[in-house]
């Protein structure tokens, strides 16, 4: 219960709030006055069809895109500047650079060149973060040689080494099987409870979004839609949004109230 | 200017051979030794933002650097490195902020430095000779006032490797990964891109226009195949270009050889990479 008490502390007030943001790239309008919110504390997803401008958004809230309008991060405590932690979509580098996952790990906290090798204290804590992903088993291993999974939890223990207040993940489970992203989003749940702090994602699986977000942005280069999912998630929404095609939900099985059942975690519920 | 008399003395005792008992030659080799690390250090960032042509286009300033010399009639010496710094700065500030892709940027910079270098200096029949020695380098001429520029950067080049390191392997990586993470990336794009320009022009000195990028790349590209991770990349680079400089210089100067220094050095490590592939190849098969 003391978790419920956290979380209904930081349920109060928004994390991110997008106020009339626009952005225009090579004189094409790619987000049209985007005015929408993320709760403190929760799991905000971003849906929307390919070319809704959802990365584009999250791009622009990392400050990496010129924009107009005001993007502001509220979460995280008074007096500093709130962390993030971000985890791509797929990580263009480079994969023949020898580097083990634990370098990977260290490079953005230790100061002494790798040269001399990863420092005892650093070390425990990449070990930490990795086990708390299910990746400590990877941690001598060649960074270009992991799987689209392994990748994927070993970059969130990146993003968690920020102690971030805001997590903000790119369509973290493309090009990821289905158990493995199953996995993710048990995950990053658990993660959110134990550690606090609000999750802000694109995903492009409908079902779960459906199961894991507890607030949902539609976007199609304007906001078509927010709030709670078993709002926004309505039949009409979707067929606007998606058009007819979209058959990745059936809007009508999703309850009026609770939440309604995700694809990938029906396994676990079907063993339960 | 202090006396680097003792240095030369030492390097001839350490190493006996008798083609480094001239003075030059013992000059030649402490250059070589400051700047082989260096190119190779900054190499292995070199691989890893894939910058080859980034240094290839600095390298090629080299000419417009000698034409400004001519108009302003200045020391080359000093025109060189200045404006080499100035087109690395620009090139890197231009890549940030437009949206053409990198390469195409840097081949219109390339072009549009070598044209004015060519220009000017064509109009000059004596200087037009003197091209040659850019084009082939010559480290046998390196001199004491260069050799104190090249410790100095020498310092410059270790503070921010040492400093660096690691959050430039964040960079080079993800860009937009480091920086979500807080990591200054223009901070170190902006340094890494003027300490990278430096080194590229003392370069032209050493093994010419046409061999400067390879000095960069070749040890680091042989050290990552050697490597098994990203801090022994650094040892091998370093291993490489050094063991490269010291056996080029003497090679190049048996009277059987006769060859010009960088080019010897340059197929020394070459040499090295060659090997480096058989290695992993090696490695790929053992698993």
């Amino acid at each position: 219960m003391e978790l419920a008490n956290i979380m209904d502390s930081q349920t109060t007030g928004n994390a991110v709030v997008f106020n009339g943001v626009s952005v225009m790239l090579d004189g094409v309008i790619i987000l049209d006055e985007i005015s929408a919110i993320a709760p403190c504390g929760g799991s905000t997803a971003i849906i929307g069809p390919n070319g809704a401008g959802k990365t584009t958004l999250l791009l622009a809230l990392l400050g990496q895109l010129p924009y107009t309008g005001h993007i502001q991060i509220l979460c995280g405590a008074v007096g500093r500047r709130p962390r993030l932690g971000y985890v791509p979509q797929r990580l263009a580098f480079d994969r023949a650079l020898p580097m083990t996952v634990i370098e990977f790990m260290v490079m953005g906290k230790q100061r002494l060149p790798l040269w001399f090798g990863t420092r005892q204290p650093y070390r425990n804590r990449a070990m930490d973060l990795l086990s708390a992903v299910k990746a400590d088993g990877l941690v001598s291993r060649k960074l270009g040689a992991l799987s689209g999974g392994e990748l994927q939890r070993v970059l969130l223990a990146l993003a968690l080494e920020q102690e971030p207040d805001l997590l903000i993940l790119d369509e973290p489970a493309s090009g990821v099987d289905f158990q493995g992203e199953h996995i993710f989003c048990e995950l990053l749940e658990q993660l959110r409870h134990e550690r606090g702090f609000t999750q802000l994602m694109v995903s492009h699986d409908l079902a779960t979004v459906a199961h894991h977000a507890t607030h949902v942005i539609c976007l199609n280069r304007k906001v078509a839609a927010a709030g709670p999912p078993q709002e926004v998630l309505t039949r009409k929404n979707l067929a606007t949004i998606f058009g007819i095609h979209m058959g990745l939900v059936d809007a009508g099985s999703i309850p009026e109230n609770g939440r309604p059942e995700c694809a990938s975690c029906w396994e676990k519920t079907f063993h339960a | 200017m202090p006396d680097l008399t003792p240095i030369f003395h030492f390097v001839s005792v350490i190493l006996p051979f008798e083609c480094l008992k001239p003075e030059f030659m013992q000059q030649a080799l402490i250059g070589l030794m400051l700047l082989a690390p260096m190119a190779s250090a900054m190499g292995v960032q070199v691989v890893n933002f894939r910058m080859a042509f980034f240094s290839d286009a600095i390298s090629h300033s080299a000419f417009a650097g000698v034409a400004l010399g001519l108009i302003f009639d200045a020391d080359p010496h000093l025109t060189m490195p200045i404006f080499g710094l100035l087109v690395g700065i620009g090139i890197m500030a231009v890549q940030r902020h437009s949206t053409l892709s990198s390469d195409t940027v840097i081949g219109v910079f390339f072009s549009g430095v070598v044209a004015f270098g060519l220009a000017v200096v064509s109009r000059d029949r004596t200087v037009a000779r003197d091209v040659q020695r850019f084009l082939y380098g010559d480290i046998l001429t390196i001199g004491q006032a260069d050799i104190l520029c090249l410790m100095a950067l020498f310092v410059a080049l270790i503070l921010f490797q040492v400093w660096g390191y690691n959050r430039m392997l964040y960079v080079g990586l993800n860009p937009v990964l480091a920086e979500a993470h807080q990591v200054r990336v223009a901070a170190y794009q902006y340094s890494f891109a003027a300490l990278l320009s430096l080194i590229v022009i003392f370069s032209v000195w050493a093994v010419g226009v046409l061999l400067v990028t390879a000095m960069l790349i070749v040890p680091a590209a042989a050290a990552r195949n050697f490597a098994r991770s990203a801090g022994s990349m650094f040892w091998w680079a370093l291993l490489v270009s050094l063991t490269s400089a010291v056996i080029g210089l003497i090679l190049s100067a048996q009277d059987w050889a006769h060859t010009a220094t960088g080019a010897t050095i340059i197929l020394i490590s070459f040499a090295w990479f060659i090997l480096s592939t058989a290695v992993t190849r090696m490695r790929r098969q053992e698993q």
